[in-house]
């Protein structure tokens, strides 16, 4: 039985913003939903811990129907985007609260806070209001105060977006380690793709008001089922180009719509093209997949050969991005971190086939 | 997914396909937060206290003026219908077309000047005065004014401007600005008494509202301007002013508003006099009533200033929406 | 601008802004030397404009007589309990219209009670007079100044607390919600405490409306209630008026309202401005 199960939800205010959503949290399992802000990712949040009413469809926890449930009772914990700490009150009594509310004694409180405080390296700021601490000392407080309340799930929203890239980091690395969220059920919304891929032990891309693919970040990232999932995965984004079907010579080919691109289909990528009444196809390539070859290097096997030229370098570190213009198409390919490239300088790209995503130019499905 | 046809690069935007699925039935009002009979009661207190005060008074004034009652028919119970009777009285008296002049007086040279003196006098704080004690120290002080009850600023005023034995005539005589005391409570001049007096209690409330608008105007548009070498006057003219254009009609509005309902410091300071010259459209509909018992000539008075008092006020409402929605407050 | 120029021109609007503070004073400076004058000096043909003689009995005058006393004390029970009602009511129906706007009728009906501090007194004065002769409290009660003072003060109260409930984030309520509090306790916890500081402007707006107030208090009161506004201009003796008894009980009425505003003038603001500008 799932942790969490949500069945068909529906929900609109001016216009429909959830339509017909489904989505299982299993036990002990860490769920993000990534998507771009707007998607409606806040709105699933609201809806789970009893926010607002649903229009349509069932909340489910632990088996238990709890659309109609109001939030005070349904047992869920979340955190704000804006952590929604109560200025008035002290970072202890901020996370005591959950445990006030349901009466316990003033030293069991103590006790919970104080071991949740030290997990969460706030111990010593237990009397300092939430004014008086930096932005990733209030998530931690927030955090806390969703740990401390013991609840069926965890619901958290946006939780690092907002902080400074170190501070990031150190809490993305805490949500690995907190016991508590992989143990009962969590639901983590981020419009951050490398969080998802990082944390998530399912992940569910949000679009058109549902979750367009589900499945673990190796999935989600190899085998989009839809363009859309392709681009919202991977930083630089994948290049999407819109080709048609053409055969020459006994091969099979993509050749693109604008400029003179042609890219040849291996066997397999001919067969699943096959049947299709339409001769278009959206073609996605990661940029992963686009090397740059030094001069009289060779193809690595299964490679195709470009010539393309560089119009724009950034080199980034522990990577370079290289923009490059191959037959009047644009492509964007990922560099070693040694690499140095000038604009305008005339290169050879080594394209990996296999890798070539095939998607539906009308539908955006994966073919 | 058309559009990905037109421009594969373009990032892909998905919406709910059917803009107006089966479940999908416009905004919903419910919420599991409270109760739905919760949010009624709560406004419901509320709102019945404030009906049951307003509606009797309302239908009682709309009926009475249509009806040729008087105090002494009121208690006989004995008056009757008389149409517009009551209204075409009014129309046609002198007393009432004076009491416009009057308030048309009172708006300019009371309501304008206290709106003006007090835009210039906050600008003046805010900019000139430099030590932060100081400006408070005489923002306390000229606010003072405003804390005074209507009849202690009547009865402040009546005796400063005495002609015989006043501050006002013996100060001006002795630094030699008039020759002899101003009879300020005679025909002509005692409306002008009473403006004096209310721009002395309300510049004030203008002053106020003004000022804390500068204040809460963010400084780096100022450094900026700064940067660009603009001076003082330019300053004023294309940044502050503009910027502070909702604050000084909010404040302007909301004196003029009571310009409408302005009676108390007449009737302390004139009753209206001499020969009803200083009386304004509420005074008279005041007097009427409760002095001349004429209550069917009152209330169509009433109504009068009701429906012209309800014009503004709707104007007002919908410009006060929009200030408050451009600020997200509403 | 030159540097002598520029000199120039902040002396003389220093100049003027200086004037106006004169201005604003002189009256409380009339006011408070006349408090101290004998009834005799106050009549002089040359009036004085620094007493001959102290004459600080003015102010025993006043409490000696016990009528002006309990002057106050009605003035005071009938602000205090209206402010009371107004701001318990205006609470209410703020806070309902800042949270479910949608609900509870919507923003016309906020704008509707707003109104109705908008609308000229004299509309209900009269109806109203007759209406509470016929009432078992009658007109000359605290109950009648309490209820009609709701005129103007329960729509400022429901407006700003409207304004200062949606100041206070919505979502602090809803973390408590998810902590565990039903609304009720949510908004005793959480959402009290953050109004707070604007609850108290509002009730010190209204009750300065209401210790202030003169013309319903002036036709309905003044045998078995009188609050001070009225008892005020009627220090007379015979044809001559009381001055220095007149200035010296408004400087003691003075008192509450001024004190208040001084302390919490940064409050008020917002008040005045009908929620416009922030204070």
């Amino acid at each position: 039985m799932a942790r969490l199960s949500i069945e068909g939800l529906c929900k609109g205010w001016d216009f429909p913003v959830l339509d017909e959503l489904d989505l299982q949290v299993e036990e002990g399992e860490f769920f993000i939903v990534v998507g771009p802000s707007g998607a409606g990712k806040t709105t699933l949040l609201r809806l789970v811990a009893g926010l607002e009413t649903a229009d349509a469809g069932r909340i489910l926890l632990n088996g238990e129907d709890v659309t109609t449930v109001p939030p005070y009772q349904r047992g869920i914990a979340m955190t704000f985007e804006s952590y929604a700490l109560y200025p008035n009150m002290t970072v202890f009594k901020n996370i005591a609260s959950p445990l006030v509310a349901r009466k316990l004694d003033r030293h069991t409180i103590e006790q919970k806070v104080t071991a949740v405080a030290k997990l969460l390296q706030i111990d010593h700021l237990l009397d300092r209001k939430p004014g008086e601490i930096s932005g990733g000392q209030k998530q931690r407080t927030a955090l806390g105060r969703t740990l401390v309340a013991d609840p069926k799930a965890y619901l958290l929203d946006e939780p690092i977006s907002h902080l400074d890239a170190k501070i990031r980091h150190e809490l993305r690395e805490q949500f690995q380690t907190l016991e508590a969220l992989h143990t009962v059920g969590t639901l983590y919304v981020t419009h951050d793709y490398s969080e998802a891929l990082a944390l998530g032990d399912r992940i569910g891309v949000m679009g058109g008001g549902k979750l367009v693919q589900t499945g673990t970040p190796r999935e989600l990232f190899d085998f989009p089922s839809h363009a859309f999932v392709a681009q919202q995965l991977g930083q630089p984004g994948i290049n999407l180009l819109m080709t048609s079907l053409t055969e020459d010579g006994g091969k099979t080919y993509l050749r693109s719509r604008d400029g003179n691109l042609k890219l040849i289909l291996d066997e397999e990528q001919r067969q699943r093209l096959n049947g299709r009444s339409n001769a278009e196809v959206l073609l996605g390539i990661r940029p992963q997949h686009i090397r740059i070859l030094a001069p009289r290097q060779k193809a690595p096997a299964k490679h195709q050969m470009v010539d393309a030229r560089i119009e724009q370098f950034q080199p980034l570190g522990s990577m370079g991005i290289a923009i490059t213009r191959a037959h009047g198409i644009d492509l964007k390919a990922l560099t070693p971190p040694e690499a140095a490239h000038i604009g305008a300088q005339e290169v050879r790209l080594a394209i990996f086939s296999p890798a070539f995503h095939l998607f539906d130019p009308i539908s955006g499905k994966r073919i | 997914m058309s559009t990905l046809a037109q421009d594969p690069s373009a990032v892909i935007v998905m919406t709910v396909s059917d803009p107006s699925p089966k479940w999908f039935t416009g905004r919903k009002k419910s919420t599991l937060i409270v109760a739905r009979w919760v949010p009624l009661a709560l406004v419901g207190l509320p709102v019945l206290t404030l009906l049951a005060i307003v509606i009797y008074p309302t239908i009682w004034m709309f009926y009475h003026a249509f009806q040729n009652t008087n105090m002494i028919r009121l208690f006989r119970n004995d008056w009757s219908y008389v149409g517009w009777e009551n209204f075409a009285t009014i129309f046609q008296s002198e007393r009432f077309t004076d009491s416009l002049q009057n308030l048309v007086l009172y708006l300019t040279f009371g309501t304008g000047v206290e709106v003006l003196l007090g835009t210039i006098i906050a600008l003046i704080l805010y900019e000139v005065v430099k030590s932060n004690a100081l400006r408070t120290v005489i923002l306390i002080l000229v606010v003072l004014p405003m804390m005074l009850p209507p009849s202690i600023v009547g009865v402040l005023w009546k005796f400063l401007l005495t002609p015989s034995n006043g501050a006002v005539n013996h100060a001006l005589l002795n630094l030699g600005l008039i020759s002899t005391p101003i009879e300020w409570f005679n025909a002509g001049i005692s409306l002008w008494s009473i403006i004096i007096a209310d721009v002395w209690n309300w510049t004030a409330l203008p002053l106020l509202i003004i000022y804390s608008g500068r204040v809460s105007l963010p400084p780096a548009i100022y450094e900026a301007a700064r940067v660009d070498g603009a001076s003082g006057w330019k300053t004023l003219t294309r940044i502050t002013l503009p910027m502070l254009k909702e604050v000084i009609a909010i404040a302007f509005i909301v004196r003029f508003m009571d310009a409408f309902k302005f009676v108390d410091l007449v009737y302390v300071m004139t009753s209206g006099g001499p020969a009803q010259s200083s009386e304004l459209p509420a005074y008279i509909a005041f007097q009427r009533g409760i002095r001349e018992f004429n209550i069917g000539e009152a209330a169509a008075y009433s109504i009068v200033i009701f429906a012209f008092s309800a014009i503004i006020i709707t104007l007002f409402l919908k410009y006060l929406k929009k200030v408050l929605k451009s600020q997200s407050i509403a | 601008m030159s540097e002598t120029n520029y000199k120039l021109v902040r002396g003389l609007l220093l100049a003027f802004l200086g004037l106006w503070v004169l201005l604003t004073l002189a009256p409380f400076y009339w006011q408070i030397i006349t408090a101290f004058k004998s009834a005799a000096e106050t009549n002089l043909t040359v009036p004085t404009f620094w007493p001959r003689e102290f004459f600080p009995e003015n102010f025993v005058a006043i409490f000696a007589e016990p009528a002006n006393f309990s002057a106050l004390v009605d003035s005071f029970i009938i602000a205090t309990g209206n402010t009371v009602l107004s701001v318990f009511l205006g609470t209410l129906a703020g806070y309902a219209f800042a949270r479910f706007p949608a609900q509870a009728g919507g923003e016309n009906l906020a704008f509707w009670i707003l109104s109705n501090r908008m609308f000229p007194p004299v509309a209900i004065l009269l109806p109203m007079f007759f209406l509470f002769d016929s009432m078992p409290w009658g007109t000359d009660s605290y109950m009648s100044l309490i209820i009609l003072y709701l005129v103007f003060n329960m729509p400022l109260a429901t407006w700003l607390m409207m304004v200062f409930f949606r100041d206070a984030p919505r979502e602090l309520e809803e973390a408590a919600y998810l902590d565990g509090y039903t609304p009720f306790k949510a908004f005793f916890k959480i959402t009290l405490p953050l109004v707070l500081p604007g609850m108290i402007s509002v009730s010190i707006l209204c009750w300065i409306f209401a210790w202030n107030e003169y013309l319903f208090a002036n036709l309905f009161v003044g045998t078995a209630v009188k609050t001070f506004t009225i008892v005020i201009p009627t220090f007379t003796q015979g044809s001559q008026t009381l001055w220095n008894l007149q200035m010296a009980f408004s400087l003691i009425a003075m008192i509450p309202p001024v004190t208040l505003f001084i302390l919490l003038r940064r409050y008020m603001v917002r008040g005045l401005s009908l929620g416009v500008v922030k204070g």
